[in-house]
């Protein structure tokens, strides 16, 4: 049958209305998003909020920070992008610095003990009370005022000065803890350079890093700023890609991250140091001047090439590579510190290894090592040494003959973070009559006290800071309330500058200032006056202190230090190879305790954000781990989980193992801060103090801890516990042909 | 609808050091209920954007090999069609949105999405009543029962788009940041509009290094990997 010309139109008429009807009915693209009449998270309005500058204050190294306030309460902490040494950046520890703030467990009020010393028992006082009783108590002991110890953290700035003034007028023992000390480093760099201020690695303009042990990735001087220069190290702008060698007996995050790994023996990294600085000397490929400078003691210091291989471990061709390259991708840095300082024989491996700079003659120089000039201020303390161990040990012999009367602590946690071996728990809760803590934590110290006079946190009171390490040039970060108080605290400062007020007569020599608000304001009176740097030409004072607390604190980029380069070096104090603790028949490894990544010596066990914080390499969270081999994991029969009795010559802790295929097969690794009987309710109870059964060894010319100097064995206690880790959480998506992670040789590049 | 802007980022490996500062700045910023060691042991935990760590080879040839991970934000995102309540959506600006009042949980979502990077709330969220103090107010804590999941930290965007627009200009890269990006102290995370031919988010993704993680799905994800560089490389690829 044949269609005739009428079907046909009306067919193809139909057709066509037919599209348009469905068209027409078609349903609005906006529909297919289905909107709820109700506020969806994107339509959410917000209030008015505020950004302060000020300084978080975390165990990783001081951060200029914006805090984002909104209705009086500290909401987000930003990196400052102002501040040289921030960057507009932040760690986690700074951010976490707001979980202290807000903390359930901070001291509200002052606090005088009632139950037996050190059973945590305290009742609530008055401020007023509480300062009559301190300051009856330093009055009492006036006659003997070398009796009175006063223990803080390494304090700069204008409270280091407030500090120590308040300490030397009275006449008392003053001494600053640090569980993991630059002690050793800085004793290098006082013989090498006549530095006192740490100095800081160029690591962005750097073609060739050579790191000793420093784990600067993570929680080495300043990691922050050390974190941002490897980004831009890592980056193409600079044209090249710098190369990082990390040399290490453990395998850390900065390991984890750098091009090599030399694994070494532990404590023998001086001897490489010297192996790679006599090859550059005989292959001529410093610096002239440099090598003539340093001929003599290199070639009086370092072995022959064959013997510090059999030393350290590394092989002669790796030592040559390293000396290769090392001369040849100049500009390049060495630096050095953690594990390979914290040895007996920590001196000699810092010297050795610093002096490579100066034989390639970078300092002061484009990506390489630049010295820290000290702040421009009468009032500021520019850096902060910490007491060493032999000091510490010194004080406990002390308190054990009844020669110490009245510790006062600030800041630091002697009692948990000094080796089990040195007793220093013992001796102070049976020997001391007084002790008073500044904490705003019930730490281990803290609650061995008899008074406690909370301080503030960063964030509600006023204070600076002299960046130590600095950026090169003279820098200063100031801290300035962003909230109120919500607990009834007063700031140390405050009651140091009070407590002098009131013991009157010499003891406010130096310390003209009511608070410490005072003293922040006539130090940038100061800073006023020099009308240079970052923040100048304000036609008043009260401009300027408005603009530099705008910016979170003031830098000359052109102030750099005048002090000379060139290195002063007769001999390299101590031995070549290091001795340990226990003998390697009994004990067959060597314990290489480590900074927690994100809780550092234990100071920051208490925020649960970083209890949360998965440990970089194993990926681990609230507990405490003994990373083994899987080669001696086998041989002792182990499986993740495993507990263990970690024994040294000195006490034995338990750990859970995690068997880590990086880890060396003759080292067990276990992290720091764990291991608290006080310190609140996210820190209490969890894991153990691997600090507890270090031995009291020490570096043996400047006395530091050698916390890397103990050996340990193993035992099984037959119990396992799942590791809490994140590691497992998600299930694996690798696919072969199609990794999750790609990694280019370098041809790609762009 | 005319698609303005498609939020990207751009994650370069070889200068992540798997610090964590961004995990905890996105916890901080979004009201992420702590992750206790129970969540850890029950693989409940919940972090937006975590740090993945693969390794390559045995000591003493071993590499640790660092991979931030959150939600791609694809294209065509697995994860939204088989929402029976359009709780997850993909809005005009390449979000993939979570709307926490709509959720009833029956977490198909998560089961279909290939990154894990969506999260269920088998608890209530509980702080200590200091701690709420901390509290972001700009976003939604969300109670038991539901999903949740990046969102490119969207209230900064819609703050950043409406403080913008008060200036009277637009929006140019750079503008907005979101928490993970701003903390990143090696600058490994960078985020803008990938429409935007000059922004550095979109530059990068046209690196001869980039790739993305699970392209082969077909889901267009609009996060830009950059393979991380290594010259001495045992493989190229590393196992987790």
């Amino acid at each position: 049958m044949g269609v005739t010309r009428r079907q046909l139109l009306r067919f193809s008429g139909m057709g066509m209305l037919g599209a348009v009807i469905f068209a027409g009915c078609r349903i609005p693209d906006r529909e297919f998003i289905a909107e709820s009449p109700v506020l969806i998270p994107e339509d959410l309005v917000e209030g008015q909020d505020a950004y302060f500058a000020t300084l978080a204050r975390p165990s990783t190294g001081v951060e200029s920070v914006l805090v984002r306030v909104m209705q009086g309460r500290a909401k987000k902490i930003e990196g400052n992008p102002d501040y040289p040494m921030s960057q507009g950046k932040h760690t986690a520890q700074a951010e976490a610095s707001l979980q202290e703030l807000y903390h359930p467990d901070r001291i509200a009020t002052p606090l005088r003990r009632v139950g037996e010393r050190g059973s945590g028992e305290f009742e609530s006082i008055s401020w007023e009370a509480a300062m009559g009783e301190l300051q009856a108590k330093l009055s009492e002991f006036s006659g003997n005022p070398g009796s009175v110890a006063m223990i803080t953290e390494p304090l700069r700035g204008a409270l280091g000065t407030v500090a120590s003034r308040f300490a030397s007028n009275y006449g008392a023992t003053q001494m600053a803890f640090e569980a993991v000390d630059q002690t050793v480093v800085r004793a290098a760099l006082k013989n090498l350079f006549n530095q006192d201020r740490l100095p800081i690695a160029d690591v962005k303009n750097a073609h060739y890093v050579l790191s000793f042990g420093s784990d600067f990735l993570s929680n080495w001087h300043a990691p922050l700023h050390y974190n941002w220069q490897y980004g831009e190290f890592r980056g193409t702008e600079n044209g090249k890609r710098g190369t990082l060698v990390q040399i290490e007996p453990r395998f850390s995050m900065t390991a984890a991250n750098a091009d090599t790994w030399v694994h070494i023996n532990p404590g023998t990294e001086g001897v490489l140091a010297l192996a790679i600085a006599d090859v550059i000397l005989k292959e001529q490929t410093g610096n002239p001047a440099g090598m003539e400078a340093l001929r003599d003691v290199i070639e009086a210091n370092a072995q022959d090439l064959p013997t510090a291989e059999d030393v350290t471990g590394v092989s002669q061709a790796k030592i040559v590579k390293m000396a290769r390259d090392f001369a040849e991708h100049q500009p390049g840095v060495a630096i050095g510190g953690g594990l390979a300082a914290a040895q007996t024989n920590g001196l000699f491996n810092m010297t050795a290894v610093y002096l490579l700079n100066a034989l390639v003659d970078n300092i002061g120089k484009k990506g390489g090592l630049l010295f820290n000039p000290e702040a421009p201020l009468k009032d500021v303390e520019s850096s902060a040494a910490a007491s060493s161990l032999v000091d510490f040990q010194r004080l406990a012999d002390r308190m054990r003959t009844s020669q110490v009367n009245v510790v006062l602590v600030h800041g630091a946690d002697p009692v948990y973070g000094l080796p089990g071996a040195l007793q220093f728990r013992r001796a102070m809760k049976d020997n001391v009559p007084f002790i008073a803590s500044f904490s705003n934590f019930m730490d281990e110290s803290t609650a061995m006290a008899d008074l406690v006079l909370p301080d503030l946190v960063p964030m509600e009171g006023w204070g600076d800071d002299v960046s130590d390490p600095g950026p090169g040039y003279e820098s200063i970060a100031l801290q300035q309330p962003v909230v109120m108080p919500f607990v009834d605290v007063r700031s140390f400062g405050d009651v140091l500058l009070a407590t002098a007020e009131g013991l009157g007569g010499d003891m406010t020599r130096g310390l003209p200032w009511n608070t410490m608000k005072d003293a922040i304001r006539s130090n940038a009176e100061e800073l006023f006056k020099l009308n240079r740097g970052s923040i100048q030409q304000y036609p008043s004072f009260e401009e300027f202190w408005i603009g530099v607390l705008q910016r979170g604190g003031w830098w000359d980029t052109k102030a750099t230090s005048k002090d000379s380069t060139k290195a002063k070096v007769d001999t390299i104090p101590g031995q070549a190879t290091p001795t340990f603790s226990g003998a390697a028949a009994e004990y067959p490894f060597h314990l290489l305790p480590f900074m927690s990544h994100s809780m550092g010596d234990g100071r920051e066990a208490n925020l649960p954000w970083l209890q949360a914080t998965p440990d970089p390499i194993t990926t681990a969270v609230w507990s405490t781990w003994v990373e083994l081999n899987p080669q001696s994991a086998k041989e002792l029969d182990v499986r993740e989980g495993d507990i263990l009795e970690v024994t040294s010559p000195k006490g034995t802790i338990e750990a859970q193992v995690y068997v880590n295929p990086a880890t060396p097969p003759n080292v067990v690794s276990i992290p720091m801060g764990q291991g608290h009987t006080f310190f609140g309710r996210y820190a209490e109870g969890i894991g153990s103090n691997v600090m507890s059964i270090l031995d009291a060894v020490s570096d043996a010319d400047t006395g530091a801890l050698a916390w890397g100097a103990t050996r340990v064995k193993l035992t099984l206690t037959g119990r396992r516990s799942r590791v809490p880790k994140f590691e497992g959480m998600v299930v694996p998506r690798q696919l072969h042909e199609r990794p999750v992670y790609q990694i280019s040789k370098g041809t790609d590049h762009a | 609808m005319a698609i303005e802007r498609k939020w990207g980022m751009a994650v370069d490996a070889d200068k992540c050091t798997g610090c964590q500062a961004c995990v905890v700045a996105c916890q901080s910023e979004n009201n992420i209920p702590i992750n206790e060691s129970d969540h850890f042991l029950q693989r409940r935990a919940i972090q937006w954007i975590r740090i993945e760590r693969y390794w390559e080879g045995e000591f003493p040839d071993v590499k640790a090999r660092f991979v931030p991970m959150l939600c791609q934000h694809c294209e065509n995102a697995p994860c939204e069609p088989v929402c029976p309540v359009f709780a997850t959506y993909h809005n005009n600006e390449g979000l993939n949105v979570q709307v926490y009042n709509r959720c009833i949980g029956t977490r198909f979502c998560a089961n279909n999405d290939p990154w894990n990077v969506r999260f269920f709330n088998f608890w209530e969220p509980v702080w200590p009543e200091t701690l709420r103090n901390q509290l972001n107010s700009d976003v939604t804590v969300r109670s038991r029962g539901i999903m949740e999941k990046c969102s490119f930290c969207v209230q900064r965007i819609r703050r950043t788009v409406r403080e913008v627009t008060r200036e009277g200009r637009e929006v140019v890269d750079g503008d907005v940041v979101p928490a993970c990006v701003q903390s990143c102290p090696t600058n490994a995370l960078v985020f803008g509009d990938l429409n935007d031919d000059s922004s550095q988010v979109s530059g990068l993704s046209k690196s001869g290094r980039q790739y993305r993680i699970l392209d082969q799905l077909g889901t267009e994800p609009a996060i830009y990997y950059l393979k991380k560089v290594d010259p001495n490389a045992i493989t190229e690829e590393a196992h987790a």
